[in-house]
């Protein structure tokens, strides 16, 4: 309805020239230097901005505020550095890394999974309506010290709630994508004599897709704060472990720079993701908000 | 071909019944074009519906070919007001849903989609989505994504009402010319007098709600007909006013019962 970029041809002539979709756009006009359509203005302001902040910190220490509580973004570079160095850091983040890996595969696919057999058969989902909304409503940080008791001390205690912090935002994302699938367009393949799976599989899904990939990447941060909790209260292995080692023992250096490799692995994380999404969901228009973010 | 005998149809759902549809009875030959005109909210649409299948008449028989239909079919084709394209397809993709739906393989389905899609003069867009197209260009493909299973019967709700007069008029003008290569039969829903008639072999008139047929016409202008001039033949004007005449007593008489 809103596309202007190919103009309709007034004329029906098969042969007439028409122009590929995206080729002809007008050439914009360059915008203003403070605009947030200024690509180039607001990296360099972002880089400023960082560079203030750390500057900032660097030359406050232990003269604004003590050094020992806040550590300085140098010496948190050097223990990067040194973590990096450190084969027991590796050992650390494979653990936490499986731990993740597992909890999100186990917490979104039983999400997506559910929601998708709660959408195709409303009776249950009605049913079950009340006790998923108060499931969902219990802190599931609160339950993290029973979770020890119920699974152990090893891995799976802390697979599982990951998994229950992934699990809730997948399975509601995916029912109300599927419950929000236009009637027009699965009447469109019924018309065509489509089977009920054929629906299912060609309109439904696809149409939820957008919901369920955004479940998949907003849920995905969840899955390691559930992991690095359940390492925080009983572990002897992993990041959640380690960073509570140093901040145990007034290390504020050690566990700033455990932070930031956590930060870091995160965006890398959906870093993919957003481009996993970007080339499943590349039918969607982009919005202007989205175009802007990413510059 | 296609025979509709005593068909009521009843909403029930809502705090009052509506009868969208009572009594209607209309019975089309192979091969011809009917338009099929009334005020807004006399069951034209409703009565689309029931003959595509995908809800029954309340009561009464509709039957394709001699045979009573049952839940949709692949004789018949509807194609919307809406063009309802998935989004997440691209042009080539949409066109050729209905062979990918009926297993047709994919070499041969992207054969016959291009064919369509060229006959329509959209080559060139074939792996556009649907949102980089206009809406003229999105009405085509949804056209021809009907076209392309070739049903029997192809049922048409306003396929036109949300477009420019001039796309309208071309669009017009290419269904047309591909009709007139294919003579399916075909029944067209429309609020627009003047294309009911350009259109059409039949036209009916119905009442408005509930909705009854009020007149059946023959529009006695020779084929291939030039719908760009279309108005200004005697047949086309005599035919106009006729209806022209009938359709606001309907419309009266809607806003009383309304």
């Amino acid at each position: 309805m809103t596309s202007v970029d190919t103009p309709d041809q007034p004329t029906i002539a098969a042969g007439a020239p028409v122009a590929p979709p995206r080729a002809a756009r007008a050439p914009r006009a360059p915008a203003p230097w403070f605009s947030p359509e200024n690509g180039a203005s607001v990296q360099l302001s972002r880089i400023l901005f960082a560079l203030m902040f750390l500057a900032a910190w660097e030359f406050g220490a232990d003269r604004l505020f003590d050094s020992f509580f806040f550590s300085t973004p140098l010496r948190i570079l050097a223990q990067v550095a040194r973590e990096l160095l450190d084969p027991g850091f590796y050992r650390d983040l494979g653990v936490t890394a499986l731990e993740m890996g597992v909890g999100f595969t186990v917490g979104a696919g039983s999400g997506i999974g559910l929601g998708v057999l709660l959408a195709r058969w409303e009776y249950v989902a009605k049913v079950l309506d009340p006790f998923l909304l108060a499931l969902y409503s219990i802190p599931r940080i609160a339950l993290a010290p029973m979770l020890i008791v119920w699974f152990g001390i090893g891995y799976s205690s802390k697979i599982f709630l990951g998994a229950t912090l992934v699990f809730f935002i997948t399975f509601f994302n995916t029912l109300s994508g599927i419950r929000s699938v236009d009637k027009a367009l699965c009447d469109v393949a019924r018309v065509m004599k489509a089977t009920e799976w054929q629906v299912f599989r060609k309109v439904m899904l696809p149409s939820a897709s957008s919901w369920i990939l955004t479940s998949v990447k907003i849920s995905l941060p969840f899955a390691l704060v559930g992991v690095i909790l359940g390492e925080f209260l009983v572990s002897s292995q992993g990041l959640g472990y380690r960073l509570n080692r140093y901040s145990t023992s007034y290390n504020i250096t050690g566990a700033l720079a455990i932070v930031f490799l956590m930060m870091t692995i995160m965006l890398m994380l959906t870093a993919i993701t957003n481009a996993v999404e970007a080339r499943v969901l590349r039918w969607r228009p982009q919005s202007s908000a989205e175009r802007v973010a990413q510059t | 071909m296609l025979q509709i005998e005593a068909v009521r149809k009843e909403f029930t759902g809502g705090a009052v019944p509506v009868v969208a549809l009572a009594a209607v009875d209309l019975a089309i030959e192979r091969g011809e074009f009917v338009t099929l005109v009334g005020p807004s909210g006399c069951g034209k649409s409703s009565l689309l519906t029931l003959i595509s299948g995908l809800s029954a008449p309340s009561s009464g028989h509709i039957r394709i070919a001699g045979r009573n239909i049952a839940g949709t079919d692949r004789d018949v084709g509807f194609i919307t007001q809406q063009d309802n394209l998935f989004p997440w397809r691209t042009l080539v993709d949409n066109v050729a849903l209905s062979l990918e739906l009926a297993g047709v393989p994919a070499a041969a389905r992207r054969r016959e989609a291009d064919r369509w899609i060229k006959r329509v003069g959209l080559d060139g867009f074939e792996q556009a989505y649907p949102h980089q197209l206009s809406g003229g260009m999105r009405q085509r493909a949804n056209i021809i994504r009907t076209l392309i299973y070739e049903p029997s019967v192809i049922l048409m709700d306003e396929p036109f009402g949300p477009l420019d007069a001039q796309t309208r008029l071309s669009l017009q003008a290419l269904l047309l010319s591909i009709w007139e290569s294919q003579r399916s039969t075909v029944l067209f829903v429309t609020h627009d007098l003047t294309e009911a008639i350009a259109l059409a072999d039949w036209v009916v008139l119905m009442s408005a709600r509930p909705g009854r047929i009020v007149r059946v016409d023959r529009v006695d202008i020779p084929r291939p007909r030039d719908i760009f001039h279309i108005h200004d033949l005697p047949e086309f004007r005599r035919l106009y006013d006729a209806l022209w005449r009938d359709l606001p007593a309907q419309v009266d008489d809607f806003r009383r019962h309304a």
